[in-house]
């Protein structure tokens, strides 16, 4: 148990920080289009060469490396669809290279990613397919929610994949949907945090009222639980800690999205100031989260068989 | 950064699991697993010794006061499988944590001789005097007057609100040794025999349960000065130190979880259905309990390095209190109307919730620490 990044971790952390800083963040975001924006192949490509996306090997139970770069790319808002490929591709027999979009089976309507996917990937109660090349055209969705986002009509049933446990790719599927909220959230609540200390409002700063700082401390415990939540099941692996992460997680969002806004006051509903790029974001991935089978009705089915009959 | 466990310590949790699973008799269930209630406390007496005869109920001790200087992290183990069960230590997992620690730390050879060996044998109960009437959150105003007489203090004033006052052999006593000093200064620490001459405790039956509270009236009470902890008027210090990592010593969340585990074990033997809405707010509340669990162990992992106390220890705090809460909820809704029944797992935990967010330090403070050590945000 250590919960201080070792040696390689550090080096990782801090050559993905420069990267970022050259490649990502709000303005860049802001160049692809804000909350409406287009797919960052330049980013992707930029993670790929300097070797970050393949960072957990194939089979392996342990993918916390991975989930690590994720939650930087997330916190510094990177419109890439690298979750899938660095947390959930490992338990896949094929590599994934380029944008996929991950969809549970039976899913209709639109999906983050599907206009730009190279393949789907169609989690099921019993098998994964593989959906590749994607049904064409694919138009794209206004969500203006913060991701590329289209439209699945109708889903071809693609190749099943043999050999693949499916409750294992959903357990990943759902780490890497509570890591990436988790980087959104870390964004919020720094924005928020640095603006009730910078703005001034009956003569003191905002943050100096203890409404207001008991509000945001509630935020950093529910970004706090769910950030050591994810990581350690990123570490481990099992169903039921990938449920559970992404179940606190959403309900992080449940005060990390409302509050980071109010206290943000008119300021967080313009464009203009950045708090929007990050938490429209968090709906998105709370939205996608919760059609990944209902993560707390799965966690509670999973640690009490009683209640699945 | 991992979140494995090595294999010493996985090895101790099978071994207590094992020992739990035997030693722990069939009807541990209900009330006996209820801490705080009479059951309990007598039930303690009997389990602190049989973990003592292991040397498991003072394991973090160094070799020199009976333990075998054991991890944080063998200590957070025992602690975590012992909530999960309802706490079978009762009120002992309080001198075994830092009131005996305290007295190594503090205490003169006199003193260690006289009160180390009963706590490591499992043997006494210890009660802690510090709320008052009007010194609750705000602990340093207390005001129990101790006046040097000789060689003895005597002390006057009222202690409240004090579990197992009524049934311990001693009490760990904050007194205000100088009344002009700020108010963290001229605190100091008694270390009190009970009963004792002029010394009146009368119960306050309490709404979270079967624990109930305590008044303790000192009228002229007289303590031999050989029964201060520390030095005079230093009592704050002494009392901080002790309490520094218990904010994660007690993990409320394994007892939480036990709670739930309860309360959906005896809806299910009674052949009731769970509905959706509840299952839904049982996973809501077990991923509560997880995130309170992996905060408290961030805690222990930087005591297990020597790092000093943190704000994730308050960030820990909050996250408990807010699982047992979320309990509370997830019970109501498995039991409904079940819940009407005195003692049920559901009537328990709604109960126990209200107690979360005050007793060990109020939430409100954990926030106020937060939003200042964690956050930065500026002084009101």
């Amino acid at each position: 148990m250590d919960f201080n990044l070792n040696e390689d971790q550090s080096a990782v952390h801090d050559a993905m920080s420069t990267l970022l800083a050259r490649h990502a963040g709000p303005l860049r975001l802001r160049e692809l289009g804000g909350d409406e924006p287009t797919y960052d192949h330049e980013l992707e490509r930029h993670l790929e060469a300097a070797g970050f996306l393949d960072l957990a090997g194939h089979g392996s139970t342990n993918r916390l490396d991975a989930a690590l770069v994720q939650e930087a790319i997330s916190l510094a808002l990177g419109t890439v669809a690298t979750s899938s490929r660095l947390l959930i591709a490992p338990s896949l027999p094929e590599a994934i290279k380029g944008p996929v979009s991950v969809i549970a089976a039976g899913h209709r309507g639109p999906a983050r990613f599907a206009a730009d996917a190279v393949a789907l990937i169609v989690i099921g109660d019993h098998e994964v397919r593989f959906v590749a090349p994607p049904p064409a055209p694919v138009e794209r969705v206004v969500s203006r929610l913060g991701w590329p986002v289209g439209q699945l009509d109708d889903v071809p049933h693609g190749d099943v994949m043999i050999d693949v446990d499916p409750a294992e790719v959903l357990a990943w599927a759902r780490i890497a949907i509570a890591i990436e909220l988790v980087g959104a959230m870390r964004f919020a609540t720094d924005m928020a945090v640095g603006y009730v200390t910078e703005r001034k409002q009956f003569n003191r700063a905002l943050g100096s009222f203890q409404a207001v700082q008991h509000g945001l401390a509630e935020c950093a415990v529910a970004v706090e639980g769910a950030r050591w939540l994810s990581l350690e099941a990123a570490h481990n692996g099992t169903p039921e800690a990938a449920a559970a992460a992404l179940t606190h997680a959403i309900q992080a969002t449940k005060v990390v999205f409302p509050r980071t806004h109010q206290y943000c006051g008119a300021m967080g509903f313009t464009q203009e100031f950045d708090l929007h790029l990050a938490t429209m974001r968090v709906v998105a991935l709370r939205a996608e989260g919760e059609a990944l089978g209902r993560p707390g009705m799965a966690l509670a089915r999973q640690r009490w068989a009683s209640l699945s009959s | 950064m991992e979140f494995g466990w090595d294999d010493e310590h996985s090895g101790y949790r099978t071994e207590l699991v094992s020992f739990l699973n035997e030693e722990l008799p069939d009807h541990w269930h209900g009330e006996t697993a209820i801490l705080g209630s009479e059951a309990n406390t007598k039930y303690s007496r009997r389990f602190a010794g049989l973990l003592a005869e292991r040397g498991w109920l003072t394991p973090h001790w160094p070799v020199d006061f009976g333990g075998f200087d054991a991890s944080p992290w063998m200590l957070a183990v025992l602690g975590e499988e012992l909530w999960s069960r309802g706490e079978p230590r009762g009120p002992q997992y309080m001198n075994a944590n830092w009131i005996g620690p305290s007295i190594m730390a503090n205490g003169t050879p006199e003193q260690q001789a006289r009160y180390l060996p009963p706590i490591s044998r499992g043997d006494v109960i210890w009660c802690q005097g510090f709320s008052e009437p009007d010194a609750g959150t705000d602990l340093a105003s207390l005001r129990t007057r101790a006046e040097r007489d000789g060689d003895v203090y005597i002390v006057n004033g009222t202690k409240i609100w004090t579990s197992y006052g009524d049934v311990a052999e001693h009490c760990y006593l904050l007194v205000r040794t100088n009344p002009d000093a700020e108010s963290h200064r001229g605190i100091t620490v008694l270390l009190v025999d009970m009963p004792t001459p002029g010394l009146q405790v009368s119960t306050i039956p309490g709404v979270v349960g079967d624990h109930s509270f305590n008044e303790l009236i000192f009228t002229d009470v007289r303590i031999p000065v050989a029964n201060r902890l520390g030095d005079e008027n230093e009592g704050w210090t002494v009392v901080r130190e002790a309490l520094s990592y218990e904010r994660v010593g007690s993990p409320r969340w394994a007892r939480a979880a036990f709670m739930l585990n309860e309360t959906i074990e005896v809806a299910t033997a009674d052949g009731r259905t769970i509905d959706p809405i509840a299952i839904e707010a049982i996973g809501i509340a077990k991923a509560a309990c997880e995130a309170a669990r992996v905060l408290s162990y961030r805690v222990i992992d930087e005591r297990a390095r020597n790092i000093p106390p943190s704000p994730n220890g308050n960030l820990a705090r909050v996250a408990m209190v807010q699982a047992e809460r979320l309990v509370a909820e997830a019970c109501l809704a498995i039991d409904a109307g079940h819940t009407l029944t005195y003692r049920s797992p559901s009537n328990y935990q709604f109960r126990k919730s209200l107690a979360a967010g005050v007793a060990a330090g109020a939430y409100e403070v954990q926030l106020n620490l937060i939003s200042r050590l964690h956050l930065g945000l500026p002084k009101g």
